[in-house]
């Protein structure tokens, strides 16, 4: 049966998972674990994401992000192969990394890790620099223009502390983000980290990400490397 | 491995593209001074201006808080036509709506949702992260829903009637006092200084005829049409204003330019070809989905169920695989999911040929499902474990020159005695070849099962017949093409053909094939057949795994238990002929007339007897006169000049000269591309400010109504008594006005007979709620006042009090508080519904007790009859149906082949069109085939409409929405490019010969070869892309909503045709969008 399905629509070539990645992460040795109770983490389940954008609207309502900025959004790629095309959607937002680039240049310690994991800007500090932007591996800070500082996903912990989960994760249409405390050993984001073999967007930087995705295809960790839309946020910044 | 790596990304990005989150730090410099130039503190420390949580939840006992400060209300998002249930945050203090996400209750937006009964307080718990609930019980809005709470305070909005001051779409509006408009609507006079202007009083005759040499048409009444779009919830009070109140017939929606051929296509096979059921793939246990003409997950309706159910099979366990044939690859398309997703293109409008292909092979291979199709009757059918049947067994007579000849055998014909009434009608049988008796039985008495490819002469009566079966005729239709010509027709290559059919056909019951709104093609009505039957050749209809129709809605309108909102005394029964002309063109007197004068064939205009109302020729006809003119027109949310294709470049200058269409009145939020050619504007609510009830299209096979209610307050001007200016004021006004009959004081009656209110608007949809309340076995529970409080329906609690009986209001209140009324989620398979309220059909003899036991497919059925009073129902204790049976089962008939269409003459040509599903080239009315007409020589390219998950033909105003998505560059596949020396961002002159536009150009390997892709939702004149001035006051306008082309405005008329008209399908008289010929000119 599969192998008549193979004949007739071309398989997608194998794709060699494994031997070029870097392991996991180092999960227990996360800083939430020592200190805090909790170690917020995401876990991306790349084949249920539809690509409907919900995330983004949600966290740009929740949050208030200005326009043209973006905290999270489902980046989406016309993958050409051979003969062969197909549509491929990832998530893409902050990585609440173990090990984050972002907050060791901060010149006044704006930005921080709360005990839980989480990444966040201390507005009363910022003094919107940007050296943080520019430190993150994965684009995923940015300068609010309205507000003049470092902005970025916080996994919506003013929701996660009220007992809530973050508007991305709420509103996702497919159900491809899974937010969880990888420190409670009956969670679901638990589960799912240590029954399967998780992914991390560029491994290689050793920030020990803890947004983990799920049935990523290796050739989507680093910086995807395609032509654009002719479209970029208009004004972003400007 | 670098250069696998660079062609492996060659191109890519479709949306949300891949420089839009890598775009933080080029500015940088300039945030570093602006941050010295000072800006807004952010509110909160750590949190910015993220907004305060509506509640919080211990996560540990799961007690809830309330944030005081916010409301969540469950009701309806009416951001596209799937009408989700949403919950709604508002701030109380200043009414604006926070954010949209999904209603848990509702089917629409969760999987699976929460039973009915859950108090409010635990819907909200289940969706935190108490437990975890959030996670599993999560409940959504999609991108667009999550954005169109940005329309509710867009500045573009209509929030007091206006009139124009200047001529026709001029943009020049004065503010008009509310009592001032419903006299000059009314009354009529030198409204604009144009002349006379006849007013809706005098326009209301409803006895002159509008030509006595064509009694036919109807009274002049008719004269005045109303369009509208969809029923998202309020179609039935507008129904009842034109048609039942005020006398007119014409009232249309918007079928036929949105997805209408789909539509007709599955009609055609379900046998009613004005209501034109149709069926989804139950995709929670479907084992192979094919998808042509629509994509799951991308677009289409119910948009995010079909998303989430898409994603949970592809992702999960349960053997699962899917394939997407479209001439563009969208995202219902996912690399991620493997094998299990696959794109296969296709020339535009081929889906019949493929379609075709599959049922020849099929056929061929014996590979269709010969136990389902042999069945001759339901009762038959379901003994031997089928849960629907076909009429791929009936026979019908094919003999040219026979009086019926094309028409089914019927018992009558075999000497069954019938009053003529009922002569060749529903109670009169059909026929088949009894395999066993070898002899031709009236269906309904076959026992067993019948020949399925009969081919042969019979003796009927005095008559020796040519007879074949329905199957036979379906397969002599399939052979008249070779698959290897089906697979040049529509492009995919053989093997992919018979791999699609042998696949399809390996499933048992448990695969299954959708279509819906790509259909939209010269050919679509047969495109549709065609893939459609594909689910009957496999039997899957009303099985798990198959194909399941809607479980229907809870019906608020009629002569409900509580109130009826049907009938009214002095109420009118609208007769006459549809502006549309979807009906016979053989029973006009035009054809009389030509007949008689030697030559019956072409009518002046095509004629649609097997369509339901058409809006795609409404304009065209009013315009031409044709089959009479209008002399008012009134648009209710509906957006033609937009959404037909070809329509505004043949009507745009005659809809500026008022003696061609004397009124226009436009209801609606905002000025769209239709309503700015009206003559007066009146504001209507919008969004979660709004009534209604509306069902789900389909997709859902629970019994579901979504409650839609203000949960805000609506900001239209509000008229003394303070209710706001909406359609419902406006009608319930001119109705009052004219003192027609089925408004006012006791403009409805409870069911009793005792005569209440229409006045307001909560009087009909409060009612109605009502009616909903009470059907089923035992009526809804009684909201708490607790329910009441949290659920918001605390602010409308008066209204409730006030307009509803002491035993009702809680009742409804207890619906609202949920956005609605749902069946038991559980309840999709296996349950055995009781029969329709037909005490005459479904009699059985007081006392009897019936048992039958059927064991061919393990089905045990008993049927018990108690011993009841003859005026009481009987009460049956019934085994429930196997628990792959579908409980809402639709239980008519698939029809191989459709007596209708098959004897239905085209009335250009006077041929027959074929009964049976088959592949025919897009032609014109005359038969004309399109690509004689426009060769591929001057005209190398096609142009197809497609959408994606974000915009439609109105959200361009959500400028979050445009901040993710906000151009439609048209895509072509590179070796197209190539030859045209085109690039990625080139400017171009994309042409058709019906219109022409400057567009840009984006290379895309995911767009069949010879194709250009235009997504839908751009190319906007109006809703706020131009600047009105009313009063004196010039109105914003935003440059970034007119982005982009709109495909529309490039449609074709038909060269065959006489006058203002748009191409559409033969049969179905649906528009077409998709293959139109093109060319790019550098521009």
């Amino acid at each position: 049966m599969i192998q008549s399905r193979r004949n007739f629509l071309r398989a997608l070539p194998a794709i060699t998972v494994g031997a070029a990645l870097a392991p996991a992460p180092a999960i227990a040795s996360a800083a939430g674990e020592e200190e805090g109770k909790h170690r917020w983490a995401m876990v991306v389940d790349v084949q249920k994401c539809i690509g409907c954008q919900a995330c983004t609207v949600s966290c740009i309502m929740e949050n208030a992000v200005p326009e043209n900025s973006f905290r999270t959004i489902v980046s989406t790629y016309e993958v050409h192969e051979g003969k062969h095309t197909g549509t491929y959607m990832l998530p893409r937002l902050c990585n609440h990394c173990a090990n984050p680039p972002c907050i060791p240049v901060c010149p006044v310690g704006a930005t921080f890790q709360r005990k839980d994991g989480v990444v966040v800007v201390d507005g009363d500090r910022c003094v919107g620099c940007a050296y943080c932007v520019q430190a993150c591996p994965y684009d995923a800070r940015f300068i609010n223009h309205e507000t003049g500082k470092a902005d970025k996903c916080t996994f919506c912990a003013h929701r996660v502390d009220a007992g809530l989960l973050p508007a991305c994760v709420e509103t996702c249409v497919g159900g491809a983000r899974i937010f969880g405390d990888l420190n409670n050993p009956n969670s679901k984001v638990r589960h799912l980290v240590d029954q399967n073999k998780m992914k991390v967007l560029k491994p290689e930087m050793g920030t020990q990400p803890h947004v983990f995705y799920l049935g990523l295809d290796e050739r989507f960790q680093g910086r995807v490397e395609g032509e654009g839309t002719l479209w970029q946020p208009s004004g972003h910044g400007a | 491995m670098e250069d696998k790596r660079r062609s492996f990304l060659r191109k890519a990005a479709i949306g949300g593209g891949l420089t839009a989150f890598a775009a933080g730090f080029s500015t940088t410099a300039g945030r570093m001074l602006d941050h010295v130039l000072g800006k807004d503190q952010p509110k909160q420390r750590l949190n910015g201006n993220s907004l305060a949580p509506e509640f919080s939840v211990n996560p540990a006992t799961g007690a809830l808080s309330i944030n005081p400060e916010q409301q969540v209300s469950y009701t309806m998002c009416t951001g596209c036509t799937t009408f989700c249930g949403v919950r709604v945050r508002i701030d109380k203090k200043t009414g604006k709506v926070l954010r949209v996400a999904g209603n848990p209750y509702s089917p629409m937006s969760a999987d699976p949702p929460l039973p009915f009964q859950t108090p409010i307080r635990e819907s909200f718990v289940s969706l935190t992260r108490y437990e975890e609930k959030g996670l599993a019980g999560r409940s959504t809005a999609c991108g667009r829903g999550n954005a169109v709470l940005e329309q509710m305070d867009s500045p573009f909005r209509v929030l007091a009637p206006m009139k124009r001051v200047g001529p026709r779409g001029s943009s020049q509006w004065q503010p008009i006092e509310f009592d001032q408009l419903i006299k000059e609507i009314v009354e009529g006079g030198n409204l604009f200084g144009e002349g006379e202007v006849q007013g809706l009083r005098a326009l209301r005759d409803l006895e002159t005829p509008i030509d006595a040499q064509q009694p036919e048409l109807g009274a002049r009444v008719n004269q005045v049409g109303l369009m509208a779009s969809t029923n998202e919830g309020r179609l039935a009070f507008v129904d009842r204003f034109i048609k039942q109140s005020y006398g007119s017939l014409n009232m249309v929606g918007h079928g036929s330019y949105c997805g209408g051929a789909y539509r007709s296509g599955s009609g055609a096979m379900f046998g009613d070809m004005k209501k034109m059921p149709h069926a989804k793939p139950d995709l929670e246990n479907v084992e192979f989905c094919i998808f042509i003409g629509t994509a799951p997950g991308n677009a289409g309706n119910p948009f995010k169920r079909q998303g989430t159910l898409i994603a949970k099979a592809r992702s999960g366990n349960k053997q699962f695989s899917y394939v997407v044939v479209d001439p563009v690859l969208t995202n219902a398309d996912s690399l991620a999911a493997g094998d299990r997703s696959r794109w296969v293109p296709i020339k535009p409008g081929t889906d019949g040929a493929l379609a075709m292909a599959m049922i020849r092979w099929i056929i061929e291979q014996e590979r269709y499902d010969r136990h389902y199709l042999v069945q001759p009757n339901l009762k038959v059918a379901e003994a031997s474990g089928e849960a629907s049947w076909s009429n791929a067994t009936h026979l019908v007579i094919v003999q040219p020159g026979h009086a019926r000849d094309g028409r089914y055998l019927r018992g009558s014909d075999l000497g069954m005695v019938f009053p003529e009434e009922e002569r060749y009608k529903d109670k009169d049988p059909f026929v088949v070849f009894d395999q066993v008796a070898k002899k031709l039985v009236v269906h309904t008495e076959a026992r067993g099962v019948a020949e399925l490819f009969f081919d042969g002469e019979a003796q009927v009566g005095a008559d020796t017949l040519k007879l074949k079966s329905a199957m036979s005729l379906l397969r002599e239709e399939a052979l008249k093409h070779s698959l290897a010509d089906y697979s040049a027709a529509c492009g995919v290559p053989l093997e992919i053909i018979e791999g699609l059919a042998r696949e399809f056909t390996s499933h048992g019951k448990r695969a299954a094939v959708n279509a819906h709104g790509g259909m939209m093609s010269g050919s679509g009505f047969y495109n549709a057949y065609a893939v459609v039957m594909l689910n009957t050749l496999i039997g899957n209809l009303n099985r798990q795994g198959g194909t399941l129709v809607s479980g229907g809605s809870f019906k608020d309108v009629g002569e409900g238990p509580r109130y009826n909102l049907e009938n009214f005394a002095g109420e009118v029964k609208p007769s006459g002929i549809p502006i549309g002309r979807n009906v016979p063109y053989e029973k006009t007197s035009e054809f009389k007339r030509k007949k008689e004068g030697g030559k019956a064939y072409p009518a002046q205009a095509p004629w649609y007897p097997n369509a339901p109302g058409l809006a795609s020729e409404w304009l065209t006809s009013a315009i031409n006169g044709y089959p009479y003119p209008l002399k008012a027109l009134i648009l209710w949310s509906c957006n033609p000049l937009y959404g037909v294709p070809g329509l505004r470049a043949q009507i745009e200058k005659d809809l500026v000269d008022p003696k061609k269409l004397p009124l226009i009145v436009a209801v609606d939020p905002f000025i769209n591309e239709t309503s700015a050619f009206a003559d007066y504007i009146v504001p209507d609510s919008l969004l979660y400010e709004s009534w209604g009830w509306a069902g789900a299209w389909g997709g859902v096979a629970v019994k579901m109504s979504t409650a839609r209610w203000p949960v805000v307050e609506p900001k239209a001007q509000k008229l003394p008594d303070g209710q706001a200016i909406g359609m419902e004021t406006f009608f319930i006004a001119l109705a009052k006005a004219m003192q027609l009959p089925g408004f006012g004081p006791t403009g409805l009656a409870d069911n009793e007979g005792q005569p209440c209110s229409l006045e307001r608007p909560e009087d009909w949809y409060l009612r109605g709620g009502a009616n909903i309340a009470w059907q089923g076995k035992t009526p809804v529970p009684e909201a708490s006042d607790e329910d009441i409080e949290l659920s918001g329906v605390a602010r409308i609690r008066p209204l409730l009090e006030k307009t509803l009986k002491p035993e009702e209001w809680r009742k409804v209140a207890f619906m609202l508080a949920r956005g609605g009324r749902y069946q038991n989620y559980k309840e999709m398979f296996g349950l055995r519904l009781p029969p329709p309220a037909d005490p005459k059909a479904h009699a059985a003899p007081a006392g009897a007790v019936l048992a039958k036991t059927s064991t061919s497919a393990g089905i045990k059925s008993l049927a018990a009859a108690t011993v009841a009073g003859a005026a009481v129902h009987a009460v049956k204790e019934e085994a429930p149906y196997p628990s792959d049976w579908a409980t809402h089962r639709y239980t008519k008939p698939m029809m191989l082949y459709n007596e209708n269409v098959g004897t239905t003459k085209n009335s250009f040509t006077g041929k027959r069109f074929s009964g049976t599903p088959s592949w025919h080239e897009p032609a014109f009315a005359d038969g004309t085939p399109v690509r004689k007409k426009y060769p591929e020589a001057e005209w190398p390219l096609q142009l197809i409409s497609y959408k994606s998950p974000l915009q439609n033909s109105y959200s361009i105003g959500a400028r979050r929405l445009r901040g993710i998505h906000p151009d439609n560059p048209v895509a072509l596949h590179p070796d197209d490019a190539a030859r045209l020396g085109l690039h990625s961002g080139d400017q171009v002159y994309l042409e058709t010969p019906g219109g022409r536009a400057k567009a840009t150009v984006i290379l895309r390997h995911g767009v069949q070869r010879g194709v250009v892709a235009v997504e839908h939702g751009f190319g906007h004149r109006e809703l706020g892309a131009r600047a009105h001035r009313i009063g004196d006051k010039v109105q914003p306008h935003e440059p970034a909503i007119a982005a982009g082309i709109n495909l529309n405005d490039m449609g074709l008329s038909d060269p065959t045709r006489n006058g203002r008209n748009v191409f559409v399908d033969p049969v179905a008289g649906t528009t077409v969008r998709q293959g139109l010929p093109a060319r790019l000119v550098r521009a």
